[in-house]
Formats: C-alpha cells, structure tokens, sequence
C-alpha cells in the first residue's frame, strides 16, 4: 500500500519539493516564489532567495528576501 | 549551508536556532513590517524583539525598545538582507 | 550579561518580556486600529490582560467625497479598568528599561 505513488501524503509531496523552487499563493493579494529548505508539521515552510509579490491597487510589490519562516497559517496553494 | 539539519534540509526549527539574536524583518498578515534584533520566539511563532521600526507602507511610523508580537499575526520571519522595488 | 542568579529578570520567552512588564504602564497595540496604554495588572498565556488607568486611542481614516483627501481622525477615551482579549492583540510594549 504504503508504496503506491497514488497513496502519496500530502506532506511526502512537500517532501519531495525539499530542494526545488516552489511558488506558494497566499490567502489575500500574495505570493511567494523562493527556494524550499525545510518545513514542520504545521507546514511553516523555510524559503530561500524568495521573490514576495503583492498586488496592491498601486501595482504590483516585489520585495526580494534572503531567508524566511513562513507562518503555515494563510497559505492557500502551493 | 543547513544549520543541522538531516539530509541538507533546514526545518523551521534549525531556521528559528540560526536567526537568534540576529536583524529580522518581520511581516505581520496586515503587511505591516518590524525591523529589529530577535531577542527570542516560541511555539506559538510569539516574538520579542529589541530596538524594533514599525514600517507601514515602506515608511517608519514606530520605534520601539522592546517588543512582543503575537504569533498569530505573523506572516513570514526575514533574515534582514532586502530590495525593494515597485512597479506599474 | 544575564547571570544564572538572577534568572527571574532574564528573557527566555517571549512572554517573559510581559512578566517583566507586570504593575508597569505598557503600550498595547490591537486589531481594527486600536491603540491601548496602561498599568498591566494580570496576563495568562494567551494574553488576556487586565490593565488599570487606560487610554484607548482609536484611529479612523476617511476619505474626503470631493477631495479624495485622506482624513486621519482620532478619538480618545479614558478607561478606568479594562480586560482585554488576547486574540485581539497584535503588539506589546514594555515601558522603557535603561539597560
């Protein structure tokens, strides 16, 4: 069972992107595209050399990070 | 590069280890930013932080001594290295 | 700095930085743009707090029909004794210590 690639669990999947560039689409106007390094249970992820886009009525936000902790709490898609 | 962690990987919790007493930026879900030196945080990602700038819009608005911020309003922790720029 | 005797004024977590605010003036910022400053009397690990002698200022932004002008207003009220919810708080500032 255990092996079956359609049983994968969700958090096998995050597991696997350890490494790779993942975009994640948070609740509200935001995303985050960077680098996975880690993440917990609560699915607080660690992002590398991130790229935030905020789309505000102004336009759009781009701020560049080195390192972050992002809170697991109001992320949407990823 | 990973501070400890198995495989190459670096959880949230070697992240939070490295970061002690280090500048962060810290952005709450209202997009609001606190700059300041990372005193110490616990579970509930509950932050007290030294010499912090609240920024509003990319402007200062706030300078506090010490702060404590409650997790729940914490969207992301920053190493401090950051560019910005804004476009149409 | 922090020596091992004196382990009751070091900070270790986070809420240690509201124990050593107790019977102190603290600035509390909270949701809807709400700014509270006063006499901490109790706190629970949620941050439910009773504060004592609060002033309440209470920020509204409205824009001007004719001149999209930005009108910032605030309005302060006295308060003598106040519980305050911890899911409402946002920040916590201890008065100022000289370290």
């Amino acid at each position: 069972m255990s092996q079956n690639p359609s049983h994968l669990l969700p958090s096998e999947l995050i597991d696997r992107c350890i490494g790779s560039k993942i975009w994640v689409i948070m609740k509200g106007d935001k995303e985050l595209v960077g680098t996975l390094r880690g993440f917990d249970v609560y699915v607080n992820m660690v992002l590398e050399d991130v790229t935030e886009i905020e789309i505000t009525p102004e336009g759009r936000r781009i701020t560049k990070l080195d390192q972050i902790l992002l809170n697991g709490n109001n992320i949407a898609i990823e | 590069m990973s501070g400890g962690g198995g495989a190459g990987s670096k959880t949230p919790a070697d992240f939070l280890k490295s970061i002690r007493g280090r500048p962060v930026v810290v952005k709450l879900n209202s997009g609001v930013d606190y700059r300041g030196i990372l005193a110490c945080l616990d579970g509930y990602m509950n932050i007290a932080m030294e010499q912090t700038e609240e920024y509003v819009n990319g402007q200062l608005k706030n300078k506090y001594g010490d702060a404590f911020i409650r997790g729940n309003n914490v969207l992301y922790i920053s190493t401090s290295k950051r560019t910005m720029s804004e476009g149409a | 700095m922090a020596a091992t005797a004196e382990e009751d004024s070091a900070v270790k977590e986070p809420l240690d930085l509201i124990r050593l605010s107790l019977d102190e003036r603290i600035y509390v910022k909270l949701r809807s743009d709400r700014e509270l400053r006063g006499k901490l009397h109790a706190y629970d690990q949620h941050l439910n707090m009773i504060l004592g002698d609060v002033e309440e200022v209470i920020t509204s932004v409205e824009i001007d029909d004719e001149t999209y002008e930005e009108i910032v207003r605030t309005s302060k009220r006295q308060i003598p004794f106040l519980f305050v919810r911890g899911d409402g708080v946002i920040l916590v500032s201890p008065p100022l210590r000289t370290s």
